[in-house]
């Protein structure tokens, strides 16, 4: 009973002030093709990620293992020699969304500037870039797509291969985030 | 006569081994089927809360062990939504066919574990399918 008690205060924060959205099936995919070759492109459906919308402030988390590519093979060299995702298993982002305000938001959508520390290999970059904020009932949905480069997070990509990917990387997401 | 005979079997012989060669290397490595998860034995076999807490005490040990790695997950069902099913609110099971599973039901899944999640506080596996 006692531990129930300290529970509802502890909660209470977060039932009264902090608007809590976030899901666990978000979608993150990027593409690394290079025109006329094969295409090289993996996406992961199970992406986690929260949104504070008081602050703004949102966390994004990526297990490297759950990106799943058309060729089994082109999935183990990404796995194994290029994000060596048994060393570094998850890509992170913590950031904010300047200016949200949840109560203006409307179904067709509006843009906002994200920035944050997008975490992967290892290494942190910053990341400036447009997103699209929606909200139809309790679902605010983040969308948009930023380009990043291998080499910037340490990635290397062998010569023999490199013609064959390409030099940035386009990451799609989609977040669909419930209220809590 | 007979060396010649000779000569275009030898050269039957390559081609067969190149055709086959080139065959089981187009299937076999380019193009090879990727894991199937449910036809494989799980490495270990596992209750929910105690593969959270062996990745909340420690996650490096915990990676090192269950990584990549196929396991079945036994526990109570406490959250069911399309494809995904959460067990004892500690392992995140994303499931690939069909599933009829229902909350408070005790089940064991089977699936590869893709890491942990620090967001939620919960292990996650995907290309899940029930064994019970």
């Amino acid at each position: 009973m006692k531990k129930n008690i300290i529970l509802l205060f502890l909660l209470m924060p977060v039932v009264f002030y902090g608007q809590k959205f976030s899901t666990r099936t978000g979608t993150v995919k990027f593409e690394a093709t290079v025109p006329s070759f094969e295409e090289v492109a993996a996406q992961n459906k199970s992406v986690s990620a929260a949104l504070d919308a008081s602050g703004g402030e949102v966390a994004v988390l990526a297990l490297m293992k759950g990106f799943r590519f058309k060729v089994a093979l082109m999935e183990e060299h990404f796995n194994e020699s290029y994000a060596e995702t048994d060393k570094f298993p998850k890509a992170t982002f913590k950031g904010k969304i300047e200016g949200l305000d949840i109560t203006k938001l409307n179904a067709t959508g509006q843009v906002f500037t994200i920035t944050g520390d997008l975490t992967l290999h290892g290494k942190t970059k910053k990341i400036t870039d447009r997103v699209v904020v929606t909200r139809s009932g309790n679902t605010i949905t983040i969308t948009g797509s930023f380009k990043v480069k291998p080499a910037d997070f340490g990635i290397e990509i062998p010569k023999v291969v490199s013609s064959k990917i390409a030099e940035t990387v386009t990451i799609e997401y989609n977040l669909p985030l419930n209220k809590q | 006569m007979a060396k010649y005979g000779n000569r275009r079997v030898v050269i039957v012989v390559i081609l067969l081994f190149i055709i086959t060669g080139g065959y089981l290397l187009y299937n076999n490595y380019l193009y090879k089927d990727a894991r199937n998860i449910a036809g494989e034995q799980p490495a270990f076999t596992v209750n929910a809360t105690q593969l959270l807490a062996e990745y909340q005490e420690g996650t490096g040990a915990a990676t090192a062990k269950y990584l990549n790695k196929t396991l079945a997950v036994q526990g109570k069902v406490t959250s069911v939504n399309d494809s995904l099913v959460i067990i004892d609110s500690a392992v995140f099971c994303a499931f690939t066919g069909i599933k009829e599973v229902y909350v408070d039901e005790t089940i064991t899944v089977k699936g590869r574990c893709i890491g942990y999640d620090e967001i939620f506080g919960e292990v996650k596996l995907d290309q899940c399918t029930l064994t019970n």
